[in-house]
Order: structure tokens, then C-alpha cells, then sequence
């Protein structure tokens, strides 16, 4: 299965490399969402300047926003995340495509493991999601007033950020492989996607804390693993070295987000192998 | 000879109740080309795809290889190609690429894939094309590449649906003497699906006709056509006599039409029908100002066993179920 999935898996990044519009198609929300919304919505923008720095904008940033140097810093982690969700949702675009084009049966009469297919797109999507959160931190690293990475922050902390963004991907890109496995038109995708994207966003802390958002959106926003992978990396960008409490909740997130990664693959290759059976 | 693929009973039935494939029995002997012919939706890609695990089997059995498909979906996987009628190609890699992922997917050796790779590509005058993107190439070629991608893995069995549906003549014409040369230089069994009778006849060994899921007659081209087809003379004779019964009781003679002096004479063979035609007319005394043979065809062998013809393309309701799932894109 190893070999086969590995070619698949070829031959989806190939396919992605020579499109560089869709590169491009991509990357432009998240970072129109950083750049645009970053200042637009900056709420710190909400407190007047003076000169040398209003010290209420600090204790805004320090309070509100776990300390984050700028909004924009706040921002990237919740962008990072929405990017690679929103990837997620087109990850089984290729599957649809290639039923509707036949190449699906291609595919299935070849003696290959029904897994080998959907876990050939799976892993295209993540390195793909990887590639293109590199390039949205860069992105928020060179705009005026951007990521502000903390003194402590190291190559393990890069690595917990994008095993966070990848655990979250993973479980993501499952539910909607689930979706893509059943669909006839690449139309669904996109309705479920745009029907989605959004919710997802601002029900989670990827925008704003959950604290400042009413009760009930707050209980979901604590549960949209969207949420526990921003905050996650949120830790690790403004904090650097985590100890004591700050530690035990970045580990339980972790847990948190490995169980969601866990159920929704288990589930996922279940549903999925069962929509490639022979009808 | 051995039997390759045995159907015994095939059916398929899809719910609740659409019957696209109603007890076919067949036996495919190693290396042949069998053609099964039928109209759009007679029950061809249903029965290609239950022989090749895309489809259960509701009832009865299908054997290829010695495997029997329902059991052994993987052992039949590995010993099959499949080209289907859609164009499967994948536009956004090469000629080659296309076909080194095919012989992948099969673990053919890296080195073997590239070696059958060059010599298929030659085979069908693509190896020009070969780095070129597929999808800059025309249907034809792409048709070509298919064709040849089903092959890298050299399948003992090879299942062509519609090899050539929707190619211009020439194009057609050429895929059909790849196939063929295919057939002889690699020793694979064909099992090809075509609505164009006239190829068939041509290319096949022996064909087996499907009209609403069900054969209708099997055998050699030639055989079924003096058997059950027809030869026609159209005549044209001097004299305003009637002549219908004095030719209906000439040996061979099976249906007369006359208008005027015209007399269309459906014959079971041509010799010695022909000759016979030719005796009783003179017998009579009757001139023969203009005579024209149609000779027997697939076409007036399947006019013959279905009532219809090919032309006709009646579709049935489990047919019609097949066509919609396939408009979907879901295939069956």
C-alpha cells in the first residue's frame, strides 16, 4: 500500500506544482484575511495613540490577547489554522474530479488498496498545507506591524506549531474526504466549503478570544478544535518557553487535537473505503 | 484452447428492481478477441464492469483467470487491464508519466515500466508526443495513450468498453489495427465492447449480441451471419408478372417484397441461392434488367434476433439507470 500511495501521492503534487494558479488561489484569502482584516479589525487601532505608546493598548494586548505584541501576531496563528482547514475542505476535489472523469475506475480495477487512494490525497494535502503555512509566515513576517515571533521561540516550537496545524489538517481533511468519497460534483465541495469556511472561523479563537465572545458562541468556540490548534500555537509564538500551567494546557490541547486527528482517520478510511466499494 | 473468462448466469440487478444484465452466459477461450455488441445501454459496461470488480454481482458467477471475481477481486485486479470509454487520461501529466504511473499501480519494476513504456509509445506512434502534456493531446491520441496504459502491465485479459466511441473514422480505423496488432504481438485475450457492428465483424473472433441485458446470439461473425443473417438481391425484371410465390418456393428464398417490377429476395445464403434466384427467373422467362446483392452483415443479424436495429438505440429501463448513473459520474 506503501508504494502506491506514495505514487498517487507524486502524482497529485505534480499536478499542484504545475498549477501555479491554484498556488495562488490558495494563499490569497488567508493572507488578504492577515493583511485586510488584520488592520481593518485590529482592535488595539480602537485605542488612541499617543506618543511613545497608549499604555492601554498594551494592557489590551497583555490581557486580552495572552500578550501578543500586535494583533497581527494574534491573527497569524488563527490564519495559519484557517488556512489549512479551508485546504482540507478542497482535498478531495482530485477524487471528485477523477470520478467524474472516469479515472476513479481506473483506479479501483487496478489492484490497489481503496486506503492507497484517499491517503495519496490526505498526505498531498498536508505537505501541500505545510508549503503554504511556511509561506503565510513569511507573509505575516515582512507586512508592517506583523508577527512578532517571542525571544524564546525555537526550532521545537516551530515543530509543535505545525504539528498542531497538521493534527488539526488531518482530522479536517478526514471529515471532508468523507464527503468527497460520495460526491458526484465538484459543486458540493464548494457549496460545503463556502457553507462551512466561515462558521468555523468565527465560532473558534482564531479570530478573537474566546473570552470576549458571548456564552454560547464561547462553548463552541471551546470545542472547535480550530480554537485548540491556534491556541496552541498562539503559546508558542508569544511565549517561547512554556512552563507550569500554560504547559498542561498546550499538552491537553495537544491530546485534545491528536484524539479529534485519531477518531476522524478511524472513522474516515471506515466511510471512506465503504464509498469506494463496488456498488 | 482454455477458457479465460466464464460468465455463468451473470445478473445484475439494481434497486429496486432494474434488471441491466439478466442471466448471460458466456466462455472466452485465451488470446481470442470476443466483441460484445449491442446497442447504447444494453447491458455492455455492466457486464465489463461486474468481469472487472467495478460492479457486485447480484447473481450467478464470473471466472477470469481462474479467479472467480466475487471472491477474488484482487487476484482478477492483477491480471486484467481496463480501458474504459471515457477518455481517463490524466491531462496534467505527460505521455509517459501517465503510463509509468499505470505500470506503478501494477509494481511493474521501474526499469521494465520504462522499456514498455518506449516500445508502446512507438507502437502506436506517440513517442514524439511522449514529454508533452496529455492534455494538449487530440482524442485520438489520447485514445491511444489509454489504450496502451491498459497494456504496460501486460494483463493477460484485456477489457476495451468502447474503444474508439466518438473517433473520427481514420482515427478509428487505426485503433482498431492497434488492437488487433496488440492482440497478436502481445498474446492478450481482448474482451471489447462496440455498437459499430461493421469493426467488429472485422476484428472479432467471435461476438456475442446483448440487447436489454440479455445475449441474444453468440458464435464466429461469419457463422452467425450465414446463419442468421440475410443476403439481399435487389432485381429488376422485365414483364409485369407477379413472381413472389414462384420465388418464395425457390430453395434459400425466406421473404419477397415486390414493388413493380423490383423484387427484394432475402436469401440464407448467397451460393446457391443466388443461382437458384437466377435459375427460377429464367424458368419463367422473366429478363433481368438490373440486379445489386446486399451480402449479410452483423447489422441484419442483430435486425434479425432483436427486431431492431443498431440505429434504433432503444434504451431500457435498467439501461437507463446505467446511462443516468453514468451522466453522474458515478458509474455502475
Amino acid at each position: 500500500m506503501i508504494a502506491e500511495t506514495w505514487e498517487l501521492m507524486l502524482r497529485d503534487l505534480k499536478k499542484w506544482v504545475r498549477s501555479p494558479a491554484w498556488l495562488f488561489a490558495s494563499l490569497v484569502q488567508p493572507v488578504l484575511w492577515l493583511v485586510l482584516f488584520g488592520n481593518a479589525f485590529n482592535p488595539t487601532s480602537l485605542i488612541p495613540s499617543t506618543p511613545g505608546g497608549n499604555p492601554a493598548s498594551s494592557a489590551v494586548l497583555q490581557t486580552i490577547f495572552g500578550g501578543s505584541p500586535n494583533y497581527i501576531t494574534f491573527l497569524t496563528a488563527g490564519m495559519l489554522c484557517f488556512l489549512v482547514v479551508s485546504w482540507a475542505m478542497w482535498a478531495g476535489g482530485p477524487l471528485v474530479m477523477d470520478r467524474s472523469l472516469g479515472y476513479l475506475n481506473k483506479l479501483l480495477a487496478a489492484p490497489i488498496s481503496r486506503t492507497a487512494i484517499t491517503l495519496s490525497l490526505l498526505l498531498s494535502s498536508i505537505l501541500k498545507g505545510i508549503v503554504l503555512s511556511v509561506i503565510l509566515l513569511v507573509v505575516a513576517l515582512i507586512i508592517p506591524g506583523g508577527l512578532t515571533f517571542s525571544s524564546g521561540f525555537g526550532a521545537i516550537d516551530l515543530l509543535g506549531t505545525f504539528a498542531a496545524l497538521t493534527l488539526l489538517s488531518v482530522g479536517f481533511l478526514w471529515l471532508f474526504m468523507m464527503i468527497s468519497v460520495r460526491a458526484t460534483k465538484f459543486e458540493t465541495l464548494a457549496a460545503i466549503g463556502s457553507t462551512l469556511g466561515l462558521p468555523l472561523l468565527f465560532a473558534s479563537s482564531a479570530l478573537l478570544p474566546v473570552a470576549s465572545m458571548p456564552g454560547w458562541l464561547a462553548a463552541i468556540a471551546n470545542v472547535n478544535p480550530v480554537s485548540k490548534a491556534a491556541d496552541i500555537i498562539r503559546y508558542l509564538i508569544i511565549q517561547g518557553t512554556l512552563s507550569g500551567t500554560v504547559m498542561s494546557t498546550v499538552t491537553f490541547d495537544f491530546v485534545y487535537l491528536g484524539i479529534f486527528a485519531v477518531s476522524c482517520t478511524a472513522l474516515g478510511i471506515f466511510v471512506s473505503n465503504r464509498g469506494l466499494r463496488m456498488d | 484452447m482454455t477458457a479465460i473468462i466464464e460468465a455463468e448466469g451473470l445478473t445484475k440487478v439494481y434497486p429496486p428492481s432494474t434488471k441491466a444484465v439478466d442471466d448471460v452466459s458466456f466462455s472466452i477461450d485465451e488470446g481470442e478477441i470476443f466483441g460484445f455488441l449491442g446497442p447504447n445501454g444494453a447491458g455492455k459496461t455492466t457486464t465489463i464492469k461486474m468481469l472487472t470488480t467495478l460492479s457486485s454481482i447480484t447473481r450467478g458467477k464470473g471466472i477470469v483467470g481462474g479467479y472467480d471475481v466475487g471472491k477474488n477481486p484482487n487476484e482478477v485486479r492483477r491480471i486484467i487491464g481496463l480501458v474504459s470509454q471515457d477518455l481517463t487520461v490524466d491531462s496534467g501529466l505527460t505521455g509517459m508519466e501517465n503510463l509509468l504511473l499505470s505500470a506503478r499501480l501494477y509494481h511493474v519494476s521501474d526499469r521494465d515500466a520504462r522499456q514498455r513504456a518506449r516500445t508502446l509509445l512507438e507502437l502506436v506512434g506517440l513517442e514524439q508526443a511522449s514529454a508533452r502534456m496529455a492534455g494538449t493531446y487530440s482524442g485520438g491520441m489520447k485514445k491511444r495513450l489509454e489504450l496502451i496504459s491498459g497494456l504496460i502491465h501486460e494483463p493477460k485479459v484485456l477489457f476495451l468498453d468502447e474503444p474508439t466511441l466518438g473517433l473520427d473514422i481514420q482515427t478509428r480505423s487505426a485503433m482498431w489495427q492497434y488492437i488487433n496488432g496488440i492482440s497478436k504481438e502481445k498474446k492478450v485475450t481482448i474482451f471489447l465492447t462496440t455498437h459499430y457492428l461493421e469493426e467488429a465483424d472485422s476484428l472479432c473472433d467471435r461476438v456475442a449480441i446483448i440487447d436489454r441485458g440479455q445475449i441474444k446470439v453468440s458464435g464466429p461473425p461469419s457463422e452467425l451471419k450465414s446463419q442468421t443473417g440475410a443476403n439481399i438481391l435487389n432485381v429488376e425484371v422485365s414483364g409485369g408478372r407477379d413472381l413472389v410465390s414462384v420465388l418464395l418456393s425457390t430453395d434459400g428464398v425466406t421473404e419477397v417484397k415486390r414493388a413493380g417490377n423490383r423484387y427484394s429476395i432475402r436469401m440464407k445464403g448467397i451460393d446457391p441461392s443466388l443461382q437458384d434466384v437466377f435459375h427460377t427467373l429464367s424458368d419463367q422467362g422473366v429478363k433481368v434488367v438490373d440486379a445489386k446483392i446486399e451480402k449479410s452483415s452483423l447489422d441484419q443479424v442483430f435486425l434479425e434476433v432483436t427486431g431492431r436495429t443498431m440505429r434504433d438505440e432503444v434504451v431500457n429501463p435498467g439501461d437507463a439507470f446505467e446511462m443516468q448513473a453514468r451522466a453522474k459520474g458515478r458509474g455502475n
